[in-house]
Parts: C-alpha cells; sequence; structure tokens
C-alpha cells in the first residue's frame, strides 16, 4: 500500500466531515454546524411516542428542517433488522416514509445485523451469519429498499459481539458480494474494525486487502471503553488516533469514493464529553480528512 | 443449521431462555461457554443503563440510593421485551417499577411516569399515593442532594395534571378518611 499520495491523489483522497445530531439539544448543533458538511440522524432517538404510536418528534423535524443549507442530512437507522429471519421492522419504515416526506436527504443507511428474532428484541445488535441463505435474503431486502425509495442505500459493518459463524464467506468476501448484487455501498466503521480485532482476534490487513474498498461511501469513527478485556462498541469518547489513521487508510484506497467521515457519539455522552471536546474534535477530524 | 434456528438459540443465549445440550451443533455451545457472550449481557446492560439514567432520572437516582439499581435494571432486562426505540424504554422501564414492593420506589416511578406522560401532552390527571413527605424525596432526588434514610411518615397524594402550572400539587392528609373524602371532591369535580 502506497502511503504517500500525489497532489491529485490528495484531491481525490478529501473527505467532508459529519456527525450524529439527536435533537433537543440547539447548544451543540450550533457548535457542530460549523464543522460539518453532514448530519447524520437516527430515527429512532428522533422519535417519540405519541397516542401509543412511534412518530417523528414535530420539534427535531423542525430543528432539522431549519439546518437547511448549512449542512445535508444523512439517515441512520439501527432498527431496520434487516437480518431477521422473519422480516425486517416495519415500525422504522414508517418512520423512514415519514421523515423522507419531510425532509431531502443525500442516502440513508442500516447496520448488517439484526435485532430482533420472531418479534422478541435482543437487545444488542448481532451480525449475520456469513451464510449463501443469509446473503440471499439480506440482498432481496437491499433491492426492495433501493426500490422502494429511489435513493443510494448504504449498509455498515457491525461489530461481532459473539464469537463468528463459520460461515461461506469472509466478512469482506460477504460484504462484496452483497455489493455486487445490489449496487448498495457500503460505510465502513473504523472503531468496529477495532473493537473485533481486539476481541476477536480479526485481521483488519486481510479484510481490508480482500474488501473492495472503492464500493466504501461513508466511514464512521468513534471512541469507546475497555471493560473485562473487551473493547466495548459505546460511542461515549473521542477517538484513539489509531482508530482516525485506519480511517484515512481506508479513505486513501477508497479511489475517492468516499464522501464523507462520521464522528460518531452518543446524546448520553454528550455531557461527559463536553461541548468543546467535541467541537475541538471535530475541527482536529476536519482537518485531517480534508488535507 | 439454517437462519431461523440460528437466529432463534442465539436469541435463547443472549436472553439466558435457552439450555444449551449436548445435541446442540458445536457453534451454539461454543458461544454459550463464550466469555463474548457474558460480556455481551454486560454489553446490554450497559445500553440499558446509559438510556434509562437519562429519560428516567429520579428514579434512577433513587435505585442507586437505595443499592437496587442493578437488580432493577436485571429484571427489566429479563422480563421486558425492550424495543430498540429509547423514548420507549424509560416509560416501560417506571411501569415495571411502579408496583415495586419498595412503596417509595413505586411512588416515586408511578409520579415520573406519569409526569412524562402529561409533558407528552396526556390530558388525564394521575394520582399517585405516598406513605412518606413527598416534598423531602422529590426535592432531594431533583436536586440529587442525599436525604435522610428516615422520611417522616404520612399520608399523602400528589396530583399529575396539565392544570396545574408546575404539573403537580402535593397533599398532606392527617387520616385516610380526610383522603378518601377529598378523592370524591376532585372525582365530583
Amino acid at each position: 500500500m502506497a502511503t504517500s499520495v500525489n497532489s491529485a491523489q490528495r484531491e481525490t483522497n478529501k473527505c467532508a466531515m459529519g456527525a450524529p445530531y439527536d435533537g433537543r439539544d440547539p447548544d451543540l448543533l450550533d457548535r457542530i454546524l460549523p464543522h460539518v458538511d453532514y448530519v447524520e440522524v437516527t430515527l429512532e432517538t428522533i422519535s417519540e411516542v405519541k397516542d401509543d404510536d412511534i412518530v417523528l418528534s414535530e420539534d427535531v423535524m423542525s430543528e432539522l428542517k431549519n439546518i437547511g443549507k448549512a449542512a445535508k442530512i444523512i439517515v441512520h437507522g439501527v432498527s431496520l433488522s434487516i437480518g431477521s429471519h422473519d422480516g425486517w421492522s416495519t415500525s422504522y419504515l414508517r418512520l423512514l416514509d415519514s421523515f423522507l416526506d419531510q425532509i431531502d436527504v443525500a442516502w440513508h443507511s442500516e447496520h448488517l445485523g439484526y435485532t430482533k428474532v420472531d418479534g422478541e428484541h435482543l437487545g444488542i445488535m448481532l451480525a449475520m451469519p456469513k451464510t449463501d441463505e443469509a446473503l440471499d435474503m439480506v440482498c432481496e431486502r437491499v433491492s426492495a429498499i433501493q426500490q422502494r425509495y429511489g435513493l443510494p442505500f448504504l449498509l455498515e459493518n457491525i461489530v461481532h459481539v459473539i464469537p463468528d459463524f463459520p460461515g461461506d464467506y469472509s466478512d469482506a468476501g460477504f460484504l462484496n458480494a452483497l455489493v455486487d448484487r445490489t449496487g448498495c455501498r457500503l460505510i465502513l466503521d473504523a472503531y468496529n474494525l477495532e473493537c473485533d480485532a481486539h476481541n476477536q482476534g480479526f485481521s483488519i490487513p486481510d479484510f481490508l486487502d480482500e474488501l473492495k474498498l472503492e464500493n466504501v461511501r461513508e466511514l464512521h469513527v468513534a471512541g469507546g471503553v475497555e471493560h473485562n478485556g473487551f473493547l466495548l462498541d459505546v460511542h461515549s469518547q473521542l477517538t484513539r488516533d489509531s482508530t482516525v489513521q485506519l480511517a484515512r487508510q481506508v479513505v486513501n484506497r477508497a479511489a475517492g469514493n468516499a464522501k464523507v467521515v462520521v464522528y460518531e457519539f452518543m446524546a448520553e455522552a454528550v455531557p461527559g464529553l463536553g461541548y468543546d471536546n467535541i467541537e475541538t474534535e471535530l475541527a482536529r477530524l476536519r482537518a485531517t480528512f480534508a488535507s | 443449521m439454517d437462519l431461523a434456528t440460528h437466529q432463534r438459540k442465539l436469541l435463547g443465549l443472549v436472553r439466558s431462555t435457552y439450555q444449551v445440550g449436548s445435541d446442540d451443533d458445536a457453534y451454539i455451545q461454543a458461544v454459550a461457554r463464550s466469555k463474548d457472550l457474558e460480556e455481551a449481557w454486560r454489553n446490554i446492560f450497559l445500553w440499558r443503563v446509559y438510556v434509562l439514567q437519562r429519560s428516567c432520572v429520579l428514579t434512577f437516582r433513587l435505585l442507586k440510593r437505595r443499592q437496587v439499581l442493578d437488580e432493577a435494571v436485571s429484571a427489566f432486562i429479563a422480563q421486558r421485551n425492550i424495543s430498540p426505540f429509547r423514548e420507549t424504554q424509560g416509560p416501560a422501564f417506571l411501569e415495571m417499577l411502579s408496583g415495586h414492593g419498595d412503596s417509595v420506589i413505586a411512588s416515586v416511578a408511578q409520579f415520573e411516569l406519569a409526569l412524562m406522560k402529561v409533558r407528552n401532552g396526556d390530558s388525564r390527571s394521575y394520582t399517585i399515593a405516598w406513605c412518606v413527605d413527598p416534598n423531602i424525596v422529590l426535592g432531594s432526588l431533583a436536586k440529587d442532594i442525599p436525604f435522610e434514610d428516615f422520611v417522616p411518615e404520612g399520608l399523602y397524594e400528589v396530583v399529575v395534571s396539565r392544570e396545574f402550572s408546575s404539573l403537580f400539587q402535593i397533599s398532606a392528609y392527617t387520616s385516610a378518611r380526610q383522603r378518601r373524602k377529598a378523592a370524591r371532591t376532585s372525582f365530583s369535580r
């Protein structure tokens, strides 16, 4: 892999910056907007219960509409459960319908995994077994989503919280096949890869060598904590240098197709992180990925 | 192993409702023995704590003070089919705790749940009976300052309603008969 790039390459390797916003914290929005080109919205966190139904919060929708041209919106779901054998979440799709009726988005995305089985919630997201049966099912659903919305749809690699199932494909092979068959694009979460390497002995170099990196449209960087020797996928910290370097490496090898790097932090972590640190982190990351 | 079987068995392991047998697939046996599964349970627990800490501030603080937080969150995870929609998790947790054996925990949970509903536009009014002075308990929980272990007992009632500018009103009664009378008056209004 070439680590030095010429100026033309450098230009194509520039990436826009993104950050999540869950609404109801206008001060945070004011702090992040000057540093980002994209605002990542997770529908599950901007929803509320009204008359025993889950609906998008009108207040948060107003906030998002007011962003206007200051940043583009991208939707990143967590509960579609595209990999559940018994079907995906229709509640999520109803929210997505409603959101897209009101706000233009650059693209939307989900995690390649499942959060429920037979209607029972796991309380966590599990990775797909990389089998032909699972691939066929997910491809069919990705195609249906692409047809339904006519928008670019991206899927993200998730952390393997339990040992990997010995399936028909490697992790990269499964993602390559998924993209080849559906034309969807990928989100690569650099921190998730580091968690897998730390917790499962996953080989990041082998994965990156096999993955068709030109299909990566978006990258995620985040920081978490170590507990009982496991690196946890909780987005509660600033990013580690190793995570940023890994994401930079992917951007350099994605031949200009990686468009945005999103620094993910959860709303619950904002008081601990502090507005100043979030702002400084976004500025640092922007400087890293915009050059 | 087909996808449905694979996912059902993992659901059972994650929710601790499935006992692995000797005829189970080697993979399922390996997952059941793994430290990863234990850590996954811990992970699920931490995620719930993150959300509940923010959405059920008063009850969360009281559970922590009473040193029953872990027990309550674990029971919530085991007994409830918890939706990934964060906004539903707080009400579901409070609903479960509304029947808690510790009457102070039950009253605080009922109060916080009622407040949540009224703040979200519910036009009904909710009456919660207390056996200790709610002023002391709610005041200290709201400010996150310790209250004495001994809170004076008595007959109190908290009504949560949009009719009040503060959304709730606390009343003290000298006898159960007086409380019943007040309830009848309020009902006939």
